[in-house]
């Protein structure tokens, strides 16, 4: 018997384990298989950190997209943090930073998705980093927002967009694999403790024309407020509709008899009409 | 912490049904070191124990639980209504050797009549549930469970609710925990983890009281948890993000630049 890949295993278990400790359980992860270290952290999404931009002030957040070694790159100011020794083995010019023209649509994009942040989350935290690929650009798109509306109820809700535009004769090819990972939780004495996370992945492709970068980046908005919103309504059907429908299907509130005399006369009802 | 730590927790992770998909990942990643999962049998113990497995003894089609407060020791477990005592294999989850065993003892009275008064009550609200009644702590309390799984694999999900209760004779007291536990995995990982306590009192102390305490404490708790669910959707999930602005209309991407401007398009976002 041909035994099951490493690496296929790992992501199957991280599918199974509590995703509220994804974290965790990757460390434990890499822990057993060092070998898979690069390609967890890299396929694995998790919840996002937040840092702040010691130029700017401004919040960031931070994902391997950004990260060279131990060090973050703000999409505000474009510095890394802490800064990159001039040493630099191995990386080029001091962190890898997008071309010129890719950081211009970089700068706007962050501009635009900070409008997007405010209009749909009204408060959180938004970043876009954007890198070259030999036949167009790649980008992340990320939102993180945390939420504690009541005493005994909180909730964070963190977003990862990835994409890819790749030139093609008169349009441009986008992928993008989108991750929304939701944590909700809430007690009380009458309900003890409920804890409902988790995180729910979905790709799409699509071939639009883009004659301008101001063309990429409302293509790219457009493309994740779609996914986001299509995301939305699932995760909501989810949690609230399929996780309870669950509950209810282990046990019944109502008498399980009672129900299936109820079913039994209705049989009978709607048999003695036909005849 | 230790590689054997390691995937003890893991299997102490393992969602309901889901023990040998997650076992043979274990395996999988450690295959440069076999030996390893052969050293699983305590957490196995634990996680069956734990999770109140149950199983179906040869010939019988009634399934059994297995828990702490069933074990007769040495990997034998017993149950009172079908009056049979087994030997359970933690790693296959499968029973052999089974015997008579005879319940005797102070609480051999209060367990039956308990068994006899729980069996309708599952059947009324639990589809597809195990359960069983014993003594414990030398004959001076007794334990109630209820397990009820429903596993849907095909479809990417499976649940168990757990009910433990101990009662205890000399006072009438009676202390419960309710747990539940989903999972989903369709293109994800969706968990719902629930745990509440329950204590109360049933000063009658006859099986009939106890079950019915139990079912009032149940059913009140189901009610809470629907509302558990509305409470969550209405509150916390809308608090991190709009189906839509409030305007009610998607952004207009052409125009994102110029909302910067008027920072107020979005009517409550000035509300940080």
């Amino acid at each position: 018997m041909a035994s099951a890949d490493p690496f296929d295993s790992a992501l199957d278990l991280l599918r199974r384990l509590n995703p509220k400790h994804t974290t965790k359980h990757l460390q434990s992860l890499i822990s057993l298989a060092p070998d898979l270290t690069e390609d967890l952290l890299s396929s694995v999404d998790q919840p996002l950190s937040v840092r702040r931009c010691k130029q700017t002030g401004r919040d960031y957040l931070l994902c391997d997209y950004n990260r060279d070694g131990d060090s973050y790159r703000s999409p505000w100011s474009n510095e890394f943090d802490p800064p990159l020794g001039s040493a630099g083995a191995g990386s080029e010019g001091g962190g890898a930073t997008p071309s010129e023209k890719v950081r211009r649509m970089e700068v706007k994009a962050n501009e635009a998705f900070d409008v997007y942040r405010e209009l749909y989350y009204e408060g959180g935290v938004s970043s876009v980093y954007f890198w070259n690929l030999d036949d167009g650009f790649a980008g992340v798109v990320l939102l993180k927002k945390e939420a504690k509306p009541g005493s005994a109820s909180e909730g964070s809700w963190d977003s990862i967009h990835v994409f890819e535009a790749i030139d093609r004769a008169r349009m441009t090819q986008y992928n993008l694999t989108s991750t929304v990972i939701l944590s909700l939780s809430t007690n009380s004495t009458g309900l003890g403790d409920m804890d409902l996370s988790g995180n729910m992945t979905r790709q799409i492709e699509q071939e639009l024309p883009a004659e301008s970068d101001e063309q990429q980046i409302a293509n790219i908005g457009k493309l994740v407020e779609d996914m986001e919103l299509k995301m939305r309504n699932l995760l909501q059907e989810v949690y609230f509709g399929k996780a309870k429908d669950v509950v209810g299907d282990l046990r019944s509130v109502g008498s399980l008899s009672e129900a299936g005399r109820d079913r039994e006369a209705q049989r009978e009802l709607i048999g003695s009409m036909r005849r | 912490m230790s590689a054997l730590e390691t995937i003890s927790s893991f299997v102490e992770g393992a969602p309901p049904g889901e023990l040998a998909d997650v076992i043979a990942d274990i395996k999988a990643l450690t295959v440069a070191d076999p030996g390893l999962v052969s050293k699983l049998g305590p957490a196995f113990e634990k996680y069956n124990e734990e999770q109140f497995a149950t199983v179906r003894l040869p010939g019988s089609t009634q399934p059994i639980i297995v828990s702490s407060h069933s074990s007769l020791g040495n990997g034998r477990y017993y149950d009172v209504e079908s009056s049979t005592s087994f030997e359970y294999d933690h790693a296959t989850q499968k029973a052999s050797g089974a015997q008579s065993y005879v319940l005797e003892g102070a609480q051999a009275d209060l367990t039956k009549t308990t068994l006899k008064s729980l069996s309708p009550y599952v059947k009324e609200h639990f589809p597809n549930a195990a359960y069983g009644v014993y003594p414990i702590e030398n004959d001076s309390k007794v334990a109630i469970i209820v397990v009820a799984n429903k596993y849907s694999p095909n479809n990417f999900w499976n649940g168990r609710w757990r009910s433990l209760y101990i009662f205890d004779p000399s006072s009438g007291a009676l202390e419960g925990s309710l747990k539940v536990d989903v999972h989903y995995y369709e293109d994800g990982n969706v968990r719902l983890l629930t745990s509440k306590s329950v204590t109360t009192t049933v000063s009658a102390g006859s099986g009939a009281a106890i079950v019915k305490e139990m079912g009032n404490a149940e059913k009140k708790y189901q009610e809470e948890l629907n509302r558990g669910f509305t409470s969550l959707s209405e509150g916390a999930f809308k608090a991190l993000r709009r189906q839509l602005p409030v305007t009610r209309q998607k952004i207009e991407w052409d125009k994102v630049a110029s909302y910067r401007v008027g920072q107020d398009i979005g009517g409550g976002s000035s509300r940080r």
